[in-house]
């Protein structure tokens, strides 16, 4: 029985499936564009007033295993959550898993990011699905994606093997009104094959959002009654239809995203055109130009074109060439701790290696204050690979890898441990804002907080850096920049000394979207700008988004809408009392340290 | 009915919030509707755009020069955007400009493109709600009646959606905006098959 329709966007829409299917076990870790699932869980589990354990995991192995563990051997229904890179992590379980037969039912939700908008790199989840022989769906839209939700848990159960649902950063985030059935009610209505079209000369398969986006275009050019269109749902195992149709048309165009998955299990190379001979781009989002001008290329090529090829017009490009347009480069938010951070590490050591992680704190590269972006935890080994290299050559040099608190515990304690056990000498510096800021402030560990907003233990981070046996450990406010500053250098002579162990300071400040306020460190608005003599020192090494130059007065200029007040940006100029002071202070340790 | 709308500004200033505004409205007039938002570093003071699509679509993508509707939340993400916009199409404009450079201008009347510019953040500011710009754009918005868009249409879909403590202010807002743009006269929006 149909209860209501809700607009959701399409990661709830995965969630209201599940719970409808009979969800018991859900476990995720969160990363953009999955993060909104399993709050998705918990909302739909209070709305129908059913039983269903849902937790924030350590990182993505663990959500994988306590939903493996709770489906495979006691039988639960289970599901666990995770983005593209994600997967990685609960990879060796993964594997695994698809050889056992499982007593429960098991999905396993992985988001990719095609773009990629919000990760280290492009991956394919369906690309890994096909290789190990995972069964895995590619949902069109939120409505399909409760639809495949609701299914696939059930056939899991029924099949007795895992199952991937793969989603990308536009069906997760699409929003759209979708119907609501009761628990175990839901009327799905699963759609695959030749749904739109009716020419031969040319057969587009299509999955996922693509399939939409070529839905949408082939209504644009008029085109229905030269193309035939084929969605492709269970992209592995592929159906029989889809042989059918390859073999009912002349040619075959492909549209996926981001690899080639269903191009090389059709596997005809003189029929198919995609991403092999280059009519799809090799890597990237496919938007709607890309896919307008591709098809249009492709009809014209086959002289199947109805309506003269689009043409954009360029005289808006033209005209929009003298209009200044404020650039918008993805920044730390006004009176991020966090830029304090990069600021008093930055200021000491310009020339310093910076090994970086992932998170919010990658942005420090806009400060110099990151170098590098690998994977989760890699910031703190391959610091300790930074200084091997140069520890051969008889240099100690510094090196300041940085870290957020969640990533900290998601990936960083083997490596911290490595680098205590074998001897590293560098200083971590791990940024503690008591959240997990980049995917939308979602509980650590440590902040004693589940998903359902229920009290928990809480773990302090400076009692896992102590167990793992690191001696020199400070706690900082990093907006106490002089103290910062000292403190770092503190740090590097104790590296000089003879313990020969890592030195971590914790930069404790809670993130300014948590606290939902202002950082009321100054008590009146921040005038920089008055004394502002123009020489932009504070953008380059400070670079907060409420800063911008005027042109026409050759002075910073403060947005009030935006700034906090945090007043770490007087720190950064050569000109304020604390910019001056803070030159003196530098000279002193410096000097200090020969 | 088929519109094509796109929102755009900057993270934070409440574009999201306007654009599920804009398909709750049309998904209660019984309309079928698809919304797209931009996540990830939308928080970061970058760029926001999410995009409204009304009528039979089975994808949330607006392409170049299709939109029908451009709602600029800020003046720089106008001119970011608006490329989207079709021949004959509508750009409301959250800025204190009372016009545009001239080559700008040029091209908007060439393109036969209606624009409204609309102080939103000094009518929020003078309410004493500055984080509510965006409900002055949407009561500009919804001066020009187009279905299902109308006042009463985005009032009540407003009211379902912004918490009680602010609403009379927000609705305020909304108010000031309907009557900025209203004073200006009926524009005729030209409808332009896709």
């Amino acid at each position: 029985m149909q209860s209501r329709e809700e607009v959701v966007i399409g990661n709830q829409a995965i969630a209201r499936g599940l719970v409808e299917a009979g969800l018991e076990i859900a476990a995720a870790y969160p990363g953009t564009p999955s993060s909104e699932i399993l709050p998705g869980v918990v909302y739909f589990k209070k709305m129908e007033d059913v039983k269903i354990h849902t937790e924030w995991s350590t990182n993505e192995l663990c959500a994988f295993e306590v939903a493996f563990g709770a489906a495979a051997y006691s039988g639960a229904r289970a599901a666990c959550f995770m983005k593209q890179v994600g997967l990685n992590v609960a990879f060796p379980a993964l594997l695994r898993s698809r050889e056992k037969t499982i007593e429960g039912g098991l999905v396993i939700v992985s988001c990719d990011d095609p773009g990629p908008q919000s990760s280290q790199t492009e991956q394919d989840t369906r690309l890994i699905a096909a290789l190990f022989g995972i069964p895995v769906f590619d949902p069109a839209s939120p409505t399909e994606a409760a639809d495949v939700a609701y299914y696939a848990l059930n056939w899991s159960f029924e099949n007795k093997v895992p199952v991937i649902i793969r989603s990308t950063h536009r069906v997760s985030h699409a929003r759209e009104s979708i119907s609501l059935y009761s628990p175990g009610a839901r009327k799905v209505s699963l759609q695959e094959g030749h749904l739109a079209g009716t020419g031969r000369k040319l057969g587009i398969v299509a999955s996922g959002m693509s399939y939409s986006l070529v839905y949408d275009v082939i209504e644009e050019l008029g085109a229905a009654d030269v193309v035939s269109l084929y969605k492709v749902l269970k992209v592995y195992p592929p159906s029989e239809a889809l042989s059918d149709f390859v073999r009912s048309v002349d040619r075959v165009l492909v549209v996926e995203e981001t690899d080639r998955v269903i191009e090389a299990l059709i596997g005809d190379d003189k029929k198919v055109m995609g991403r092999s001979d280059g009519t799809v781009p090799s890597s990237g989002e496919i938007t709607y130009d890309i896919v307008r001008d591709m098809l249009s290329g492709v009809l014209g090529r086959l002289g199947l074109a109805r309506k003269d090829l689009f043409a954009p017009d360029g005289t808006i490009e033209e005209a929009l060439s003298d209009v200044a347009v404020i650039p918008r480069p993805p920044k730390l938010c006004p009176g991020c701790p966090h830029r304090a951070s990069f600021f008093a590490m930055q200021y000491l050591w310009p020339d310093a290696i910076y090994p970086g992680d992932i998170g919010c704190y990658t942005l420090g590269i806009s400060q110099g204050a990151v170098d590098t972006c690998l994977d989760m935890g890699a910031g703190v080994t391959m610091a300790e690979g930074f200084y091997d290299a140069f520890n051969q050559d008889g240099k100690l040099v510094p090196i300041l890898a940085s870290v957020g608190d969640s990533t900290f515990l998601h990936a960083c304690l083997a490596p911290l441990y490595d680098a205590v056990k074998n001897r590293k000498r560098f200083i971590l510096v791990l940024m503690d804002n008591s959240t997990t800021a980049m995917t939308g402030m979602q509980p650590t560990p440590q902040t004693g907080v589940t998903v359902d907003g229920v009290k928990t233990r809480s773990v302090a981070i400076e009692d896992i850096v102590k167990g793992l046996g690191v001696k020199y450990l400070k706690i900082v406010d990093p907006y106490d920049v002089p103290l910062m500053i000292g403190t770092i250098r503190e740090a590097f002579d104790y590296l000089k000394g003879d313990e020969m162990l890592p030195a971590v300071i914790i930069a404790r400040r809670q993130c300014l979207l948590l606290t939902k306020g202002a950082a009321k460190e100054a008590e009146y608005p921040v005038d920089i700008e008055r004394d502002c003599i123009g020489c932009k020192s504070c953008l380059a090494t400070f670079d907060c988004p409420a800063m911008s130059f005027d042109e026409g007065l050759k002075k910073i200029r403060i947005d009030d809408s935006i700034c906090t007040n945090c007043g770490i940006c007087y720190y950064a100029c050569p000109v304020q009392v604390k910019g001056k002071a803070l030159r003196k202070l530098k000279g002193l340790v410096k000097q200090g340290a020969k | 009915m088929k519109h094509e709308i796109i929102c755009a500004g900057i993270g934070g200033r409440g574009v999201l919030l306007a654009s599920t505004i804009l398909i709750e409205a049309a998904i209660t007039s019984g309309l079928k509707a698809v919304a797209s938002d931009e996540y990830g570093m939308s928080q970061r003071g970058g760029s926001v755009v999410s995009l409204v699509k009304v009528g039979d679509f089975a994808s949330p993508f607006i392409g170049r020069e299709n939109g029908d509707i451009l709602l600029a939340f800020e003046e720089s993400e106008f001119y970011r955007t608006l490329f989207f916009l079709k021949k004959g199409g509508l750009a409301l404009i959250n800025t204190r400009a009372e016009g545009f450079p001239s080559s700008v201008d040029t091209l908007l009347k060439k393109r036969g493109i209606v624009c409204r510019l609309v102080d939103a953040d000094g009518i929020a500011r003078d309410e004493g709600m500055f984080q509510s710009a965006n409900m002055a754009l949407l009561g500009s918005f919804a001066s020009f009646g187009i279905a299902p868009f109308t006042r009463e249409v985005l009032e009540n879909t407003i009211r379902s959606r912004v918490p009680e403590k602010f609403l009379a202010k927000n609705l305020a807002v909304f108010a000031k905006g309907f009557e900025a743009a209203d004073g200006q006269g009926a524009v005729k929006i030209p409808q332009q098959g896709v």
